[in-house]
């Protein structure tokens, strides 16, 4: 369903050229590579944060490399939780949807009973699960993890990949993760690709 | 098409920006050198030719040194003792002793007066005790800058690096670890603390007016001979004095800036520091220091305000006081030759609210648009925060003059009774403070809130009220707060620009009603009446801001 | 790219305006009464200093009668009023200026910001018609400005009562004289225009009177703003030391013959004050109201008339410690005023065309003077 051809991107230093991907509906892709290769410029081509220099992207058949990152329904979690210091969690969640269930939302990802924490009391391990909660009440059409688990502790993290994994694969969520941990990669991901 | 539009605001930010604050300035300076010649040397050597400023160079740099190093003398101990050791109250200590900044000076004038005056300790009778009271006055409002720029570092100094410095030979003394530890520590904070107090002490007008005798320094000529200058063959010595005196200030606060901004960036942290939640102990010798120093924070506005009430009664059998209210109920009273205080505070407050209305947005995008620039063309961003930054280095009294020649040159009758006339001045005043302080709080702001915010799917305008806006709401209050009380107080550039106007403020109406000759018993107090009511006003500001002030650096604000 | 070239359109859009505003400068005469322009809007806004003759009372009840409403644009002393009207040449934003006296007089009618008035002046006195009796400007009070000194201290113990204005340059009286600016005060204008005839009529041919201000620069006397500053906050001998600001280090202080006349009202009989009669070192002052060009004619010149009226103007030594203007009117005799006030035997003489011509070069030689000391 969300189909990159011809990606190319230069900063100062050329980071990836005539870059194809396909992303075909549930499925879950992991991109892996080491750092400053042009794996999370990638991503913000994809859901519009950055340009590419050519390229198109394709969702569901339309054209969206004109649309603004708000319309095009791509959600994105970034390699820190970023959670709203001035709301609680549950104000965080309305962000991602006004009229959400929130309970179970929280409830999906393991979190019953934190509407009203505060975010800043948050483990990194429960922000990211935050994080994942607010952006599926947006129901995103494709879900873009940056890193996301590279700032937690082994454990913590493996934990939290698989809970993610089964969370996507129960919604049908398509996704790509972006890691430099191959292991975590695998784990997460139906197939991955190398940069 | 949406950055077509930021564009098109950035532009009109710029465009109003320049006219309201610049244009004046450049109508005031050409006027200036169409009567009295391009010649910078000339201004220079005039300031010395002419009686009235003559000696004035000299006693403006001399009060000016002896007012920093007075200040840094006080505040030093203070900001000492209160960033060492444990104090009870800790918080409200320390607001009473940054609070003198932010009273309006022409209140502090009243007060210091009235403690040396006749009424009072009765020693302003010659040159050597008026120049003392004047430096203390100056210390009096500078010491919160010693207080806000030093005290910040010594509270949160790692206590493992003193530690360390103990148990080495080079910091087993006092002065061994004074010299290893502390002073390289607070060298670039009390740089800074005596920079900027010279800078205000340079600039002092109220203060001068009222406690010398007669003195003047730069600020305080110009206002007293800016009503003769600019006009054609008429008094062209006087133009000169003005064009020397505002090209030496300029130097001066320009000179200040830049060694400011050098020192901010020394001032990133040398040495490692810790939360505030370092242990503190009590030090009970210390009030030694900090008891005559809130004393003496509180004592000329306690002044103020116990000399509204107090009358004089002179008649053959000689001087008596009594308490009374009746300074209060002339004060408020008006008549033909005076107008009353309530109108002088509802111009004030409206005034001030106006001053919000114009400066607040415009220095917010103003400080958004240096940043959105500083991306592509940073030179270009470095040339735009040096242009907001331009009123800064120009005092209060040149501002003053700008608008009143600028205003008379394009329509004199108009701006006469044009309420908001005084209120431009204001706003020049304050733009600069508002980007100073939304700039670094824009910038604090890590872009990923906005880019989660566009992820999830949220709209321009929701993103900036509900993301944006609580985000910033800290720093949006202090400049609120901040400009508000700065409009209030304002008294350099208010009292040139009242003389060509119909308006008054409040700090004008104090300054006044002290003018008032005559043996008229009731002026003295209305005056500490209406000044303790400024008092008051500024005082709710002042606890407002320090209850949301963001914990930074020690910055100004 | 975009913002440069609108930044760059402001500057020369600023450029252009204040090219504009230069040439509009030089067209920035004085309205032409021909033209008449001006325009009755009911009210009256005077410039003035601190006029104590202009109380709310005597305020309030010419807006009674005449249905005007006066609003007061106080400024500091002559000199500020002066400014004001050159400031606003063209675009007068009073009707009426008041407080001008005969040594700032000519300079506001050279500049052309006064009109002609159309009030109907009665039994003016020649004295104050003397220096000047055009219809530009009328009189309405005068005065002897002369030295004062306080005669408890000035016994003939410590310091004799001075015979000749060079005693003051002398050890004794180091920075016991105070004298208002003649830059800015009108009296201390007065009293330098004394000073031009002084010293050339004395019996020392060989100095100036710029000489005698130099040593004086040097015997350090106080030189204020205003008249008030060097009377009241300076000067041991006047009310003074009962009001708030008072300092006292002046035992000398230029004021005018009566004062003392004025202390002694107060008093109740009674004064320490007392004006020194020196040939020559006194000068004849008057004060004017004067109409101002574009302002509303009507209110300013029923004004005048208000003010040169018997009722108000028999009562200037009362209200506004000055001479009336008017014939026949003397101090009032009550609580000594009249007993303590000096008619000065030889006042100096300087005509009105001479202060027309010389007192800017005065001016200029009275700074050098007192900056090269």
């Amino acid at each position: 369903m969300l189909k990159c051809s011809g990606l190319s991107k230069s900063f100062e230093k050329e980071l990836f050229s005539d870059l194809d991907l396909e992303l075909e509906p549930g499925e879950i892709l992991a991109i892996t590579g080491p750092s400053g290769c042009g794996k999370t410029t990638l991503l913000r081509c994809i859901c519009g944060l950055d340009k590419p220099d050519t390229g198109t992207v394709f969702l569901n058949d339309q054209n969206i490399g004109s649309q603004d990152t708000e319309m095009r329904g791509i959600g994105m979690i970034f390699q820190q939780p970023v959670l709203f210091p001035h709301l609680s969690v549950e104000g965080n969640l309305r962000l991602g949807d006004k009229n959400g269930d929130i309970e179970s939302a929280l409830k999906e990802v393991g979190l019953e009973n934190f509407e009203q924490r505060n975010v800043t009391s948050l483990s990194g391990g429960e922000g990211q699960r935050v994080a994942l909660a607010r952006a599926l009440l947006a129901k995103p059409k494709v879900l873009l993890l940056d890193e996301p688990f590279s700032s937690l502790d082994e454990d913590l993290a493996m934990k939290l990949v698989s809970d993610v994994r089964s969370i996507l694969k129960q919604r049908g969520c398509p996704a790509i993760l972006v890691t430099h941990n191959r292991i975590v990669a695998e784990k997460f991901a139906d197939s991955v690709i190398s940069m | 098409m949406p950055e077509m539009n930021i564009r098109l605001s950035n532009s009109c930010a710029l465009l109003a920006y320049t006219l309201l604050v610049i244009l004046p300035l450049w109508l005031a300076l050409d006027r200036l050198i169409w009567v009295a010649g391009a010649n910078p040397l000339d201004w220079y050597l005039s300031l010395e030719q002419n009686y009235v400023s003559q000696g004035v160079i000299q006693f403006t740099f001399i009060q000016a040194l002896t007012s920093t190093l007075a200040t840094l003398a006080i505040g030093l101990p203070i900001a000492w003792q209160l960033g060492r050791y444990k104090w009870p109250f800790q918080s409200l200590t320390k607001a009473i002793l940054t609070m003198p900044f932010v009273m309006p000076s022409i209140v502090a004038a009243m007060g210091f007066l009235h403690i040396v005056g006749r009424a009072g300790l009765n020693i302003r009778v010659d040159d050597s005790t008026w120049f003392t009271t004047l430096i203390i006055a100056h210390a009096w409002f500078n010491m919160a800058l010693v207080i806000r720029f030093c005290e910040p570092v010594i509270s949160t100094l790692d206590p493992r690096l003193e530690e360390q410095m103990r148990l080495l030979p080079a910091g087993s003394s006092k002065t061994g670890r004074f010299r290893h530890l502390w002073a390289p520590l607070l060298a670039p904070s009390i740089a800074a603390a005596a920079c900027m107090t010279f800078v205000f002490s340079f600039t002092s007008f109220a203060l001068v007016r009222w406690i010398t005798l007669g003195d003047n320094t730069l600020e305080s000529v110009m206002a007293g001979i800016g009503s003769s200058a600019g006009i054609e063959g008429y008094m062209i010595s006087r133009n000169e004095i003005v064009l020397g005196s505002s090209m030496i200030q300029f130097t001066i606060l320009l000179l200040s800036l830049f060694l400011m901004s050098w020192l901010q960036q020394k001032r990133q942290s040398l040495l490692p520091q810790v939360s505030e939640e370092v242990v503190k102990q009590s030090n009970p010798k210390g009030w030694t220091v900090i008891g005559p120093a809130l004393a003496f924070a509180l004592s000329p506005l306690i002044a103020v305000f116990w000399a509204s009430f107090r009358i004089r009664n002179t008649d053959s059998s000689g001087t008596h006081y009594t308490w009374e209210t009746s300074g209060w109920e002339f004060a408020f009273s008006s008549s033909n030759s005076m107008t009353s205080a309530w109108d002088a505070l509802y111009n004030s407050l409206g005034y001030a609210t106006l001053t919000l209305i114009i400066a607040l947005p415009l220095g917010w995008i103003l400080a958004q648009t240096i940043l959105d620039v500083e991306k592509d063309k940073p030179r270009f961003a470095r040339f735009l925060d040096v242009l907001t930054m331009l009123p800064f280095a120009i005092s209060s009294v040149m501002i003053g003059l700008g608008v009143m020649l600028g205003m008379i040159r394009i329509d004199a009758e108009f701006f006469y009774s044009f309420w908001p006339t005084p209120a431009l001045a204001h706003v020049m005043i304050t733009t600069p403070f508002v980007v100073r302080i939304m700039l670094p709080a824009l910038r604090a702001i890590d872009p990923e809130y906005d880019e989660c915010g566009r992820t999830l799917g949220i709209s321009k305008w929701r993103r900036f009220f509900q993301i944006k806006l609580p985000l910033l709401r800290g720093s949006i209050l202090v400049a609120v707060i901040f400009t508000l009380a700065m409009s209030l107080g304002e008294f350099g550039a208010s009292w040139v620009v009242t003389r060509n106007s119909d308006w008054t403020t409040l700090p004008i109406m104090i300054d006044s009603l002290r003018s008032i000759p005559y043996n008229n018993s009731l002026t003295a107090p209305a005056a500490c009446a209406v000044s303790s009511v400024l008092m008051g006003i500024t005082l709710v500001l002042f606890t407002w801001a320090e209850k949301f002030r963001p914990s930074r650096d020690g910055g100004m604000f | 790219m975009k913002i440069f070239t609108f930044l760059v359109g402001v500057l020369i859009l600023n450029l252009t305006i204040s090219g504009c505003i230069t040439d509009k400068i030089d067209d920035n005469e004085a309205k032409q009464p021909d033209e008449y322009e001006w325009v009755d809007d009911g009210e009256l806004v005077i410039v003035t200093y601190d006029v104590y003759g202009l109380t709310d009372e005597m305020l309030e009840n010419f807006e009674n009668e005449s249905g005007y409403e006066i609003s007061l644009l106080k400024l500091d002393d002559a000199g500020s009023v002066l400014d004001h009207l050159l400031q606003h040449k063209g675009q007068q934003v009073a009707d009426i200026a008041i407080g001008l006296d005969n040594t700032y007089l000519q300079t506001a009618i050279d500049n052309n910001v006064l009109w002609e008035h159309n009030a109907i002046l009665q039994n003016i006195s020649e004295s104050a018609l003397l220096p000047y009796d055009g219809p530009l400007a009328a009189p309405f009070d005068q005065g002897y400005i002369c030295l004062n000194y306080d005669s408890d201290i000035v016994d003939g113990v410590n310091y004799t009562v001075p015979e000749s204005l060079w005693e003051l340059t002398e050890e004794v009286w180091n920075g016991k004289v105070a004298i208002p600016s003649p830059e800015t005060s009108s009296p201390g204008r007065a009293f330098m225009t004394a000073t031009t005839d002084y010293f050339s009529t004395d019996s020392d041919n060989e100095t100036e009177w710029t000489d005698w201000w130099s040593a004086m620069s040097l015997n350090d006397v106080i030189i204020t703003t205003g008249w008030s500053e060097a009377y009241e906050t300076r000067y041991t001998g006047g009310y003074g030391e009962w009001t708030d600001g008072y300092v006292g280090d002046a035992h000398i202080v230029v004021s005018y013959c009566h004062s003392p006349g004025v202390e002694s009202w107060y008093n109740g009989n009674w004064t320490k004050s007392a004006a020194l009669d020196i040939p020559k070192a006194s000068f004849h002052q008057v004060e004017y109201a004067a109409a101002l060009e574009g302002g509303n004619l009507d209110s300013a010149s029923a004004f005048i008339e208000y003010l040169l009226s018997p009722e108000v103007n028999s009562k200037m030594p009362i209200e506004n410690s000055m001479y009336s203007a008017l014939e026949g009117y003397d101090l009032p005799e009550e609580n000594g005023y009249l007993f303590h006030s000096v008619v000065p035997s030889e006042p100096a003489v300087v005509s009105s065309t001479t202060i027309a011509n010389n007192m800017e070069e005065w001016l200029e030689m009275w700074n050098k003077a007192m900056v090269d000391a």
